[in-house]
């Protein structure tokens, strides 16, 4: 067994330039792949936790007849006295965070230009609002008792051209189906570094979101973050049942979980012929051995040996070759990957607004895919190395000797 | 040089084996890329013929300054509408030209409140052109100068929970700073099939449109349906010069974020292609290398014969170039049959209309093209990266000294 590796280590170092070539074909195949699995990962991975924490939450607690689609203010469909719900909820030991919100649709309008938005009425003191609290860029956060002010995401106070300090003009829906408007200031321009978010949502304290609404003591949802997100189905079940409807954070990002399996299906696609084409490229190296070691091979038959051996020797040089394609693989991969997790890919605003993306694109590779990924190629190059070794070992001895054809 | 082809020609097909499968290797990578381009331009097609299909107009043309804030549909009223009107309807492809105003705004009720586009329409000219007039499902079209009453998809008419003669409230932006409230009572719903766009829009009498958001006997935009999809071009370039101060565009300029999307993710898909491609590229340089190898007597005997070590060079890197067309033609071959294929399946998105502005215009399935929209960039991509590939070996080659290759054995 260690003499077949020798022989076989030795055949490779005999055209050492050739052997360096497909084994780094191969790295390159696989560092391509250890990309592309990282960064899709990391897509939607960011695009989840990102929605999680602005939008969504592990768990929302919501009137029964609430739809989303629609943000209906009437109070059939909110829920009355939120505070009291919303203790019930925090003290339960799974749960981070609790906090009531209030979401009305709205235009927000300056001097000749308007943008439909998302008003939402939040409890400024909740911890639920570090994401906001943290991305601040100018003035401050407002106070509970705060009757004037709100807060607009970057995106949107740069498509109205608004600042803080500035007064921006809000229209928004109320309970009975009517709209209500008022002239508000900007208290502080936040930046989620998300512009599907920042681009429409803008905030407001929830007493106010409640009286601009006519929503006196009513709450659209509570929005719930655990402190851990494996415990929502346990939590989920055991708030079932009550008079609300419990939404778990799969639920509410159904979208997000589609397009990861369609993204999925299509990355299978493009595995599938980067790793063809690499085979491709161990398949001819090998061949071209075959044909060059001829007599070679000849002569090991002649001596007796079986078919398997000679097969079997083939078998080794590409086992050896891909072990080397995998070690180039993983650090080229690895090194690209490192790059792609903590530089990231800047992609901008892609008028995405049904998910949730970051402006920028951070990769984060699995254990799972490494170890899955270098298992497929390793295991693909084996395969390509099947047709040189049958070639190899079906030639006919004395007609090998003589040179072959 | 004829000789040089014919030479090289003939050497790439020595080893039929080995060529064939540096071949298949480029030619699956060239295959892999068409379909992603005939899938993406599938895609933007799709988007714009439902556009141009569903709102209307082939051609928009706009005051000047209305592209820089497209996505908050500014109310800049027009010169001359009518002047533009006319220079358009002169032109032969053009079935008709209305003006239009659009502008932003919410509809709410009881239901609850959905941010819409307004568009203020003339009826009389919209109904033989306009799909939206055509399909409607209950009660009747808008006629001209009719006031207080609105035109609706099924999409919001089922998200609003109204029909026909429900009153809903409508809020619309009017110029010089203003919002303008009114509630309107619902005079026919259509249905497109397209539920996330036909929640977006709510159709009006320009007139009232006119009265509500101030804009006496203006319009902010002329829309131009032409007789064929694909016109588009010579009609913007006939338009262009008796057009002056105004924008012309097709949907393509409606959409800035699509546009941003399509471009980054081609961007990486294109870095992908030249790894692809570079990796199919070592199985030339690997074959070339043996090859060199092998034939050490004949380039001795070819050293001896003349030729200069240039030439020796170009020979090589004939039988690269060579096998990268061969891989190329394979590559398209493949990419046709594959996208041929493709099209009569098609891909289902409907699941995702929803994710954007854009996607909201897509129905059920795209059907990708033939993809050949960038080939021309992608050939020589491979072409260059097949040239480098053999220029090592090349190199090698001419290197031999001819006596020693000689000699070789």
């Amino acid at each position: 067994m260690i003499q077949l590796f020798k022989i076989a280590y030795r055949d490779l170092g005999r055209n050492r330039r050739r052997s360096f070539f497909s084994a780094l074909a191969l790295g390159m195949g696989l560092s391509l792949l250890l990309l592309m699995a990282g960064v899709l990962t990391g897509e939607m991975r960011g695009s989840m936790e990102t929605t999680i924490l602005l939008q969504s939450g592990h768990l929302q607690v919501r009137a029964l007849s609430y739809d989303e689609d629609k943000t209906s203010l009437a109070w059939d469909d909110l829920i009355a006295n939120p505070d009291q719900v919303t203790a019930q909820l925090a003290s339960l030991p799974q749960v981070l965070v609790a906090t009531p919100r209030l979401f009305a649709t709205g235009i927000a309008a300056e001097g000749d230009e308007s943008v439909g938005v998302r008003v939402i009425g939040i409890d400024p003191t909740s911890e639920a609002n570090r994401p906001y609290r943290l991305g601040m860029v100018s003035g401050n956060f407002f106070a509970a008792d705060d009757r004037e002010g709100v807060l607009l995401g970057q995106t949107l106070a740069e498509k109205l051209n608004l600042k803080t300090g500035d007064e921006v003009y809000l229209l928004v829906n109320t309970a009975g189906g009517d709209i209500a408007e008022q002239l508000f200031t900007i208290r502080g321009i936040y930046s989620t570094r998300t512009p599907g978010f920042d681009g429409s949502s803008i905030f407001m304290p929830l007493d106010k979101a409640q009286a601009i609404t006519q929503t006196n003591n009513h709450a659209s949802t509570i929005f719930i973050l655990l402190k851990e997100r494996e415990q929502t189905a346990s939590v989920a079940a055991a708030l079932q049942g009550n008079d609300y409807q419990i939404e778990t954070w799969e639920q509410t990002n159904e979208l997000i979980l589609q397009t990861e399996q369609m993204a999925n299906a299509y990355i299978y696609v493009l595995y599938l012929i980067v790793l063809a084409i690499t085979a491709t490229v161990i398949v001819n190296t090998l061949v071209m051995a075959v044909y060059e070691r001829t007599r070679e091979i000849g002569i090991y038959a002649a001596m007796g040996m079986k078919g398997w051996r000679i097969m079997a020797m083939f078998f080794a040089e590409s086992l050896l070759l891909a072990l080397g394609g995998l070690v180039i693989g993983l650090i080229l991969g690895g090194l690209m990957t490192l790059y792609a997790t903590y530089v990231g890919f800047y992609i901008g605003d892609m008028g995405i607004t049904g998910m949730l993306f970051g402006e920028r694109i951070y990769a984060y590779l699995t254990m799972k895919d490494v170890i899955s990924l270098s298992i497929t190629t390793f295991i693909v190059s084996l395969l390509a190395a099947l047709y040189p070794a049958v070639l190899a070992a079906q030639l006919e001895p004395v007609e090998a000797l003589r040179g072959g054809k | 040089m004829r000789l040089f082809l014919t030479l090289a020609w003939r050497n790439i097909w020595r080893h039929r084996r080995r060529t064939f499968i540096v071949i298949l290797a480029i030619g699956m990578g060239l295959a892999l890329m068409m379909f992603y381009d005939g899938f993406v331009a599938g895609f933007e097609q799709a988007i714009y013929a439902n556009a141009v299909k569903v709102l209307g107009g082939n051609i928009q043309v706009h005051a000047e300054g209305y592209k820089a804030q497209a996505s908050q549909t500014p109310l800049l009223p027009m010169e001359n509408d009518q002047s533009v009107v006319s220079a358009a309807e002169a032109q032969p492809q053009v079935l008709a030209a209305s003006r239009r105003i659009n502008t932003g705004g919410m509809a709410s009720n009881r239901e609850g409140a959905f941010p819409v586009a307004i568009i203020g329409i003339e009826p009389s000219k919209e109904l033989p052109v306009s799909l939206v007039a055509q399909r409607v499902t209950q009660g009747r079209f808008l006629a001209d100068d009719e006031r207080d009453v609105i035109y609706i998809g099924q999409g919001l008419a089922s998200a609003m929970d109204v029909t026909i003669g429900d009153r809903i409230t409508l809020v619309g932006r009017a110029a010089h700073n203003q919002m303008r409230r009114h509630t309107m009572t619902v005079a026919g719903i259509y249905d497109v099939g397209l539920r996330e766009i036909e929640k977006r829009s709510v159709y009006m009498s320009l007139a009232e449109a006119q009265y509500l958001y101030g804009l006496d006997g203006q319009s902010t935009e002329v829309a131009i349906s032409l007789e064929q999809l694909g016109q588009e071009p010579i009609v913007m370039e006939a338009l262009g010069p008796s057009l002056n101060g105004y924008e012309i565009g097709s949907w393509e300029t409606n959409f800035p974020e699509m546009e941003a999307a399509i471009n980054s993710k081609s961007a990486v898909m294109d870095i992908f292609s030249v790894i692809i491609m570079v990796i199919a590229g070592i199985g030339i340089l690997n074959l070339l290398l043996m090859a060199v190898f092998e034939r050490t007597r004949e380039i001795g005997l070819l050293g001896a014969l003349g030729l200069k070590p240039g030439q020796i060079t170009t020979l090589f890197l004939l039988e690269g170039a060579m096998m990268g067309v061969v891989g190329l033609l394979f590559g398209i071959a493949l990419g046709l049959f594959f996208n041929g294929l493709l099209m009569q399946v098609g891909l289902d998105y409907s699941k995702f209309a929803s994710i954007t502005e854009y996607t909201a215009l897509i129905c059920g399935r795209i059907y990708p093209t033939w993809g050949v929209e960038k080939l021309f960039m992608r050939s020589i991509t491979v072409l260059i990266i097949a040239i480098l590939a053999a220029y090592y070996p090349a190199r090698e080659a001419a290197r031999h000294e001819p006596a020693e290759a000689l000699h070789f054995v």
